[in-house]
């Protein structure tokens, strides 16, 4: 137990790198996720067609794989960035692929009427996804994007693999000196289920603030 | 369609042609490998002391190490073969060989987080895995040995100047292997540098090459084995620690850690020793197999 309060300051560290690795991904995640559902229910086939691949892609790719071949093979051809920056560009566009699906399930939701009352009154595509569609759908989905924050908070702990020192990678340093793997794994496994439950109760506030009883 | 499988067996042949003749310019251990374990010595059967780890690992008639698969020349799975090479894998060899009269070894890719849990929990019997023997570790496993010394030494990119000791390091970014003693080596010699980690050596490399950071700090051995390969990188230091690897054992299996010291003592003395080393390492490294450095001689053994 000594050896966690020993090292707080290194393991506090690496707490606030998870969360602004999170924070930030989950942000980009977000946006990018309207986006790829836009496509995906948009009337025209292309961009259906693209925001299907998007999907299709991203989550049959494991995120270590995306995260090594983006920081070392980017490089490759000139694109080198931050190793801060391109995981959180990483983890955004690969759980944007996950936030797209949840965000359709809630536009499935959303009656057809709404769309053809939205229509009939002169909307036009975009219109009516922002002010009638999404807002619906987005109340609809606030539990399944809890549970894509809460998998994304323990995805972060890949990033160690292209040298963040978030809250894993952290507790390997102090267990490489002090060789106590469990207390300091046990410490840094609590520290994740406190922030997954977080992000449970604020959700579970929230679904019950927002639901749409149909 | 006769015609055709014969093409494709011939330029299948020819690829696999292609690899042997790659493989044959890599380093890494030499195919003698299994030589040395034929020759190693067999523990008397008065020595397996009855109710001891050694009688259940012979009992169980495998040994079960802790290891690595991707540790050039001391502990790497040969994806051709499926056999695991290099002077950490041929010594746990040796070891089975000695307790149960054959070499049979079932490695645990343990990463060096976990080694300490391993070993308390009796998931693995021994750690062979470039396990330096610090004080602080010799509170939670038990170390025989040291069987080998190595020491940490600095690579930079060909052309890089004014990097000749490790103090040059302060204030610029050193890239390290992931849970290596390079980390608090680092710290140490030049608390003023930014360390950047990896999991694994060839990313450390790679890491290098893409100026991540302007050196890299490793294992002399290691570093050797990828300069030969990449004339890109250069090493611009003798090593600048001593680390003696120790034999990880269950902390207070006294009987246990008796036994291995006696093997290490006598595959020492007879040669044993010094042939695994030149299979493995001394591809690398020029000469003949250095001085085995003696048992119990550091803090922790």
């Amino acid at each position: 137990m000594s050896v966690l309060l020993d090292h707080l300051p290194e393991l506090w560290q690496g707490l606030v790198v998870t969360l602004q690795l999170t924070a930030a991904s989950f942000l980009g995640a977000a946006v990018l996720g309207v986006i790829v559902t836009a496509l995906r229910v948009s009337p025209v086939r292309v961009l259906r067609a693209i925001g299907t691949a998007y999907v299709e892609t991203f989550q049959n790719l494991p995120l270590l794989v995306l995260l090594v071949l983006a920081f070392f093979g980017l490089p490759e051809i000139g694109v080198k960035a931050e190793p801060l920056t391109t995981a959180i560009v990483v983890v955004s566009v690969y759980e944007a692929a996950y936030v797209g699906e949840a965000l359709r399930s809630g536009v499935n939701s959303v009656s057809k009427g709404q769309g053809e009352a939205a229509r009939a009154i002169g909307l036009t595509f975009t219109q009516s996804l922002r002010h009638v569609i999404l807002p619906q759908a987005l109340r609809t989905v606030v539990q399944p994007l809890g549970n894509i924050a809460i998998a994304l908070i323990m995805n972060t702990a890949l990033a160690g693999a292209v040298s963040i020192v978030e809250l894993t990678t952290a507790a390997k340093n102090v267990n490489l000196v002090e060789a106590q793997p469990i207390p300091i794994f046990v410490g840094a496994g609590i520290a994740y289920a406190l922030l997954a439950a977080l992000v449970g109760l604020v959700t579970g506030r929230l679904e019950r603030r927002l639901v749409i009883l149909r | 369609m006769k015609k055709m499988i014969a093409v494709v067996a011939v330029a299948l042949l020819g690829l696999a042609a292609c690899g042997e003749a790659d493989n044959a310019a890599v380093p890494g251990p030499s195919k003698t490998g299994k030589d040395v374990i034929g020759q190693a010595p067999a523990a008397a059967a008065s020595d397996i002391l009855p109710g001891s780890t050694m009688e259940k690992i012979k009992s169980r008639g495998e040994l079960i190490v802790g290891g690595s698969l991707d540790a050039p020349l001391l502990s790497q799975q040969n994806p051709a073969t499926g056999e695991v090479e290099g002077f950490d894998a041929t010594m746990g060899k040796a070891l089975a060989k000695y307790i149960i009269g054959e070499p049979k070894v079932k490695i645990v890719n343990s990463a060096s987080e976990t080694r300490e849990a391993l070993l308390a929990n009796g998931t693995v019997d021994v750690v062979f895995q470039t396990y330096t023997i610090t004080e602080e570790r010799a509170k939670q496993v038990a170390f025989a040995g040291p069987y080998y010394t190595s020491g940490l030494t600095i690579a930079v990119k060909q052309g890089t100047s004014g990097i000749t000791k490790p103090e040059d390091l302060n204030g610029k970014k050193v890239i390290a292997g992931a849970n290596t003693p390079a980390i608090p080596a680092i710290k140490k010699l030049a608390p003023q540098a930014e360390i950047v980690t990896f999991g694994s050596d060839p990313e450390c490399l790679q890491a290098l090459k893409q100026d991540r950071g302007v050196a890299y700090v490793q294992d002399e051995t290691l570093l050797i084995a990828a300069a030969q390969k990449d004339t890109a990188i250069q090493i611009v230091t003798k090593p600048f620690t001593v680390d003696p690897y120790g034999i990880g054992l269950k902390h207070g299996d006294d009987q246990m850690k008796k036994f291995v010291n006696d093997w290490l003592g006598k595959i020492q003395a007879d040669g044993t020793w010094q042939q695994i080393w030149k299979d493995s390492i001394g591809t690398v490294v020029q000469g003949d197999a250095p001085q085995p450095p003696k048992i119990g001689s550091v803090p922790g053994s």
